[in-house]
């Protein structure tokens, strides 16, 4: 496993005590899992991902992914609705692991850009993944 | 009992490759290094894979009466055992069995090898050869028997998958001699002195037992060494197995291999509860026309008049999710009643679904890419026939599933060794 100071953990992106990552793009918001998390669960089996159009709270639940290891939930950082989901993790759902940052799972458009600024930067997550 | 987490003596090396760790038993091991378990899985169905199995324990059972205590403590039959004419035991083979309590209670299950013909060894799971020692004296009154539980005192050492015997034959001193006529579920040589003179040794005369068993339902070996020479054969292996990108493998793969080959983990599928109506009964003394069965045995009394109300049966997703074995998790019948609890659920990363039926990267069938599947075992409240659609949920998630008798197919346990080297 990797050590903390091995991970990736782009400037760019905020963060949640979950592990998922939100990155703006315009005016939209991509969500996918940290390397942390990805490295945590080992190789990723399978997705399950929302339908465009649903629409979800922050913190809500949006969908699971299948590890060697387990099931874990994915919870959205941010409220709004499912605008793209990559459908490319369907046939190759181990893309999150070979870089968790351009394998991203949804896409969303908020209702409230600004909850952006809630979530955590790379230094916060950081520190929140030393106290794990 | 100490709580004291053990380590086998590869630890350092597995931590040093990067394994990701857990506790297994009472022991630190790997779950994967950094290939991932998926990788370690498929490897060992396209070429071959080592895993470090050196929790397992080794109990010795020696002694004028040493056949008759094992007769009495293990399920299957020794007198009538080997082959389609079920003949009995004889040196340099071994039989999977189960030890019982009186009330057919799992303790564990075990290798019976026969050594000499006063030694026996019998190969438990991790943690239990102390156990399984003061259970074998405990009923060996009126024999002349000694047990030695060697817990820790044997290092261990798995290789499987279709290679294997490729990548040990390059580590013998003798291969050729070694690997003529050896069938599944046999064995030569010893890790130590004293016995089996002229036995099984590598080219630097560390000498081995060297098993063609495994627990992965694919063609193999099972290596018994001294501790002290299990770091250096591990990475003689990995030396060795280059040529056939053989790989370590961690405990998820070994539990997905082993949960696609139907074969139980002890105190998980098989447990604290009678040993009946299940897929392993060919571990066990077959019955005769009486309801009785060819010998006596711990649990035998008992099963002869068990009306069995729990039935474990494997398995099969059609894709590959899986439901985590929780306090939440159970099995649905079609109409959504609560007919069951899941022991194991797995992915089996190898195979796929074409046409409804399950193909493995090992069928030869051109061009077909696993999805994997999520397999293992139910405990239900009815007998249910092969192809009834079950479904595992944990009242949230709901995963689809179909009962089966057989998961991966084209497994090369049993292939004969003349075709594998």
């Amino acid at each position: 496993m990797k050590e903390i100071s091995e991970l990736n953990l782009p400037e760019d992106l905020r963060y949640t005590k979950d592990h998922e990552w939100a990155k703006v793009e315009g005016d939209t918001v991509k969500v996918g899992i940290s390397d942390y998390a990805q490295d945590q669960l080992g190789d990723i089996v399978f997705v399950e991902m929302p339908e465009v159009g649903d629409t979800f709270e922050a913190e809500d639940e949006f969908g699971t992914l299948e590890s060697v290891k387990a099931v874990s939930e994915l919870y959205i950082p941010i409220s709004g609705e499912i605008v793209a989901v990559n459908g490319d993790l369907e046939d190759s759902p181990e893309l999150l692991n070979q870089d968790p940052y351009s394998g991203w799972i949804v896409e969303v458009k908020p209702d409230n850009i600004d909850e952006i600024n809630e979530l955590l930067d790379k230094d916060a997550y950081l520190e929140l993944l030393k106290a794990e | 009992m100490s709580m004291e987490t053990k380590k086998t003596l590869l630890h350092k090396w597995h931590k040093e490759h990067g394994a990701n760790m857990a506790a297994f038993g009472a022991y630190d091991m790997p779950l994967w290094y950094p290939k991932g378990a998926k990788g370690e899985h498929l490897a060992v169905i396209n070429s071959a894979g080592i895993f470090d199995t050196s929790h397992m324990a080794v109990v010795i059972v020696d002694g004028a009466g040493a056949r008759e205590l094992l007769q009495r403590c293990v399920t299957k039959d020794l007198e009538c055992c080997l082959g389609a004419k079920k003949t009995p035991l004889v040196e340099g083979r071994c039989v999977y069995g189960i030890i019982l309590t009186p009330d057919a209670h799992v303790l564990d299950d075990c290798i019976v090898y026969q050594v000499t013909d006063a030694i026996y060894m019998v190969v438990v799971n991790a943690g239990m050869g102390a156990k399984v020692a003061d259970h074998l004296l405990a009923n060996a009154s009126g024999l002349e028997v000694r047990v030695d539980d060697l817990t820790d005192q044997v290092g261990k050492i798995d290789v499987q998958g279709k290679d294997s015997a490729r990548i040990v034959s390059k580590l013998l001193a003798a291969p050729g001699a070694v690997l003529e006529k050896m069938p599944y579920f046999s064995f030569k040589g010893w890790f130590g002195t004293g016995v089996g003179e002229g036995g099984v040794k590598l080219q630097d005369g560390t000498p081995i037992l060297l098993s063609r068993t495994g627990y992965t339902g694919e063609f193999g070996f099972e290596i018994f060494v001294d501790p002290a020479k299990l770091v250096s054969l591990w990475k003689m292996l990995l030396e060795a197995g280059e040529e056939f990108s053989l790989e370590p493998c961690g405990l998820a793969a070994r539990d997905s291999l082993r949960a696609g080959a139907v074969l139980p983990l002890s105190h998980q599928d098989i447990g604290d509860w009678p040993f009946a109506e299940n897929p392993w009964s060919f571990a066990v003394a077959e019955k005769q026309e009486d309801g009785g069965f060819t010998k006596k045995f711990i649990g035998s009394e008992f099963l002869k008049n068990f009306q069995p109300s729990e039935f474990t049966l494997p398995f099969a997703g059609f894709d590959p999710r899986k439901m985590v074995v929780s306090e939440k998790s159970y099995v649905a019948s079609s109409e959504g009643d609560k007919i069951g609890t899941i022991l194991t659920c797995a992915t089996d990363m190898a195979i796929g679904r074409v046409e409804g039926d399950i193909v493995s990267i090992g069928s030869s069938q051109e061009g077909f890419v696993p999805k994997g599947l999520s397999c293992g075992f139910v405990k239900v409240n009815q007998k249910l026939a092969e192809g009834t659609i079950i479904f595992l949920t944990d009242g949230k998630r709901k995963i689809k599933v179909e009962i089966r008798s057989d998961v991966r197919p084209d497994r090369t346990a049993r292939r004969p060794i003349k075709e594998m080297l």
